[in-house]
């Protein structure tokens, strides 16, 4: 288990994300969390959002092409340095890091970060024996 | 000058009573020589006795681009290979090219009509030519450098591309002529003002171009550009190459040299004779040609003809600059593209599908390319260098199909229209 990540093929057009998030609006389906990066012409649209099999099923019924994954989270301690834990840690044992976004829980106030490594279980295995917090389901 | 006035300057008469025997002694050849023609002309229950004038070309079957492409590479010549001096060769729409072979008399002949053509634009022994035409299987350089050492102008075989050379030459050398395509031309002229070389400093006084369609208002804007007349050459290697036909100084229709290349203008659909002066197909008859003639082949180049004799004392007919074409193929940077060969181009990458699109465009004096193509499940990864990988992939693929540099774009499932009939599959944005 872990957290679904979704992402969708975009094309940098005026519009393109108003449609994806009008169908999640159509099925409501729920945002946790959004990214896109700078794009040329075509991009990914990264999310996290309440129902993923459906939204996918939803995107899928009008043409859209996605993709679900799951997607290393982890919810560090809330103080200065934590992060930098974690990078170091990563760096150390020579796991590369793709992307990064960040969302907060609204139940609890949480932070969690998502992170695109090279070696997904590695990464893991190895940030749970050094007390980092892994979010393994979301609610 | 006139290079060969007997023959450019024929009564219709004495062209006609010409042609109608050339016609029959063509027929007979291909027919003794090429089983191709010999079936076809079967199989149209005809025999060369049939042919008694060139009134009877209209009886005879139609050669198409697709034919040779079926014969490929020698099935057509109707001379044993020892009497083959040269090949050339054109993209064809599947990989292999069409080809096209010459007796030496077809080279003397090929000499003999751009030659014609270098009179037209007015050059003569004493005039520096710069030939900037690929030199290679493509027909335009080596044809060009032939005719105009056959007028006994002074070649500089440079060839297409390496601009600062040729700007460097132009001013050295002091050519006089340049031949090459409009759009090379029009790119050097913008090379000749961005190099702050004044036109004063070049010798120039005409340019021969052809091998791609060019509008009245880039020919201004050439001329402007290099301080020169523009003329305009056609041909196409099926036929001979450049030379088939060129403007004179009248600049009004090209002059075909039409005791070598009998031309008809046929309503592409019924293709039945049309009116002169009625826009239709032009179709080819080469009547003097030994290494490969061709019975009425199909140029798909759209165009008018005019039998009036012209100003400039020449009799033979005109033709009119080509409308456009009776099939989708597209003229890029001078290279001949069809959308199916883009097509099949996509099928031999597995994770593209053939939902694309040309959007084909002018910036500034080049031509582009952008090929858009479908995004697939089962090829979208969720990383970009993933992605981009896939987008270098058909890139390969089809310029090594094309010839040329195109552009990649990845466009999102169900953009590109699907249609019930013929698909559109073409943006044409230039304007020519």
């Amino acid at each position: 288990m872990g957290v679904k990540q979704l992402s969708i093929f975009v094309t940098n057009e005026k519009g393109t994300l108003a449609d994806v998030t009008r169908i999640f609006r159509e099925h409501n389906i729920d945002i946790r969390a959004i990214s896109v990066n700078d794009t040329v012409d075509y991009g990914i649209l990264r999310t996290v959002v309440s129902d993923p099999e459906k939204a996918m099923e939803e995107l899928a019924k009008e043409g859209i092409v996605s993709k679900l994954s799951n997607i290393l989270t982890v919810n560090p301690v809330d103080e200065p340095g934590s992060l930098n834990q974690i990078f170091t840690l990563l760096g150390d044992h020579d796991i590369n890091i793709e992307y990064i976004y960040s969302f907060l829980v609204r139940e609890d106030g949480s932070q969690l970060f998502v992170l695109k490594v090279d070696d997904k279980d590695r990464a893991q295995t190895l940030l749970e024996n050094n007390g980092v917090k892994i979010i393994k389901e979301l609610y | 000058m006139i290079w060969n006035e007997p023959k450019e300057c024929m009564s219709r008469d004495e062209r006609g009573k010409e042609q109608s025997q050339r016609l029959i002694e063509v027929v007979n050849r291909v027919y003794h020589n090429v089983p191709f023609y010999r079936k076809k002309m079967q199989e149209a229950g005809l025999e060369p006795g049939d042919i008694k004038d060139i009134t009877d070309i209209e009886k005879l079957p139609f050669t198409t681009k697709n034919d040779l492409r079926e014969n490929y590479p020698f099935g057509l010549f109707a001379v044993p290979k020892s009497e083959i001096v040269r090949v050339h060769a054109s993209s064809g729409t599947t990989g292999k090219p069409i080809v096209v072979g010459y007796s030496r008399k077809d080279i003397e002949l090929f000499s003999e009509v751009v030659a014609r053509a270098y009179c037209c634009v007015g050059a003569t022994k004493e005039d520096i030519v710069q030939i900037a035409y690929g030199y290679g299987l493509f027909t335009g350089g080596l044809g060009m450098h032939y005719g105009a050492e056959k007028l006994g102008a002074a070649v500089v075989p440079i060839s297409g591309g390496n601009t600062s050379k040729q700007l460097a030459l132009m001013q050295d050398f002091g050519s006089t002529i340049l031949a090459c395509t409009p759009s090379y031309a029009a790119f050097l002229s913008e090379a000749i003002e961005e190099a702050g070389i004044d036109k004063k400093d070049l010798s120039l006084r005409a340019g021969i171009f052809g091998a791609e369609p060019w509008s009245n208002e880039m020919r201004s804007k050439i001329e402007a550009g290099l301080g020169i007349v523009a003329y305009d050459i056609y041909g196409l290697s099926e036929i001979i190459g450049p030379g088939v036909s060129c403007s004179c100084e009248v600049q009004d229709g090209l002059h075909i040299a039409e005791d070598h290349f009998y031309p008809e203008i046929l309503n592409p659909e019924t293709l039945k004779a049309e009116k002169p002066g009625t826009v239709g197909e032009l179709v080819f008859t080469t009547i003097t040609k030994e290494a490969m003639p061709l019975l009425r082949y199909r140029t798909r180049d759209l165009a008018s003809l005019n039998y009036d004799p012209c100003a400039c004392g020449r009799t033979n007919v005109r033709m009119s600059k080509i409308q456009g074409r009776s099939d989708d193929m597209l003229i890029i940077r001078g290279v001949n593209v069809f959308p199916s060969q883009v097509e099949s181009a996509l099928l031999e990458v597995e994770e593209a599908k053939p939902h694309y699109m040309l959007i084909v465009d002018r910036v500034g004096t080049m031509d582009t390319l952008e090929i858009q193509v479908e995004i697939d499940d089962r090829y979208f990864s969720d990383e970009m260098a993933e992605l981009n990988k896939v987008r270098q992939k058909i890139k390969h693929r089809v310029e090594s199909i094309l010839g040329i540099s195109v552009t990649i774009n990845l466009v999102e499932h169900k953009t590109i229209a699907r249609s019930e009939g013929k698909a559109q599959r073409v943006i044409d944005k230039r304007k020519i």
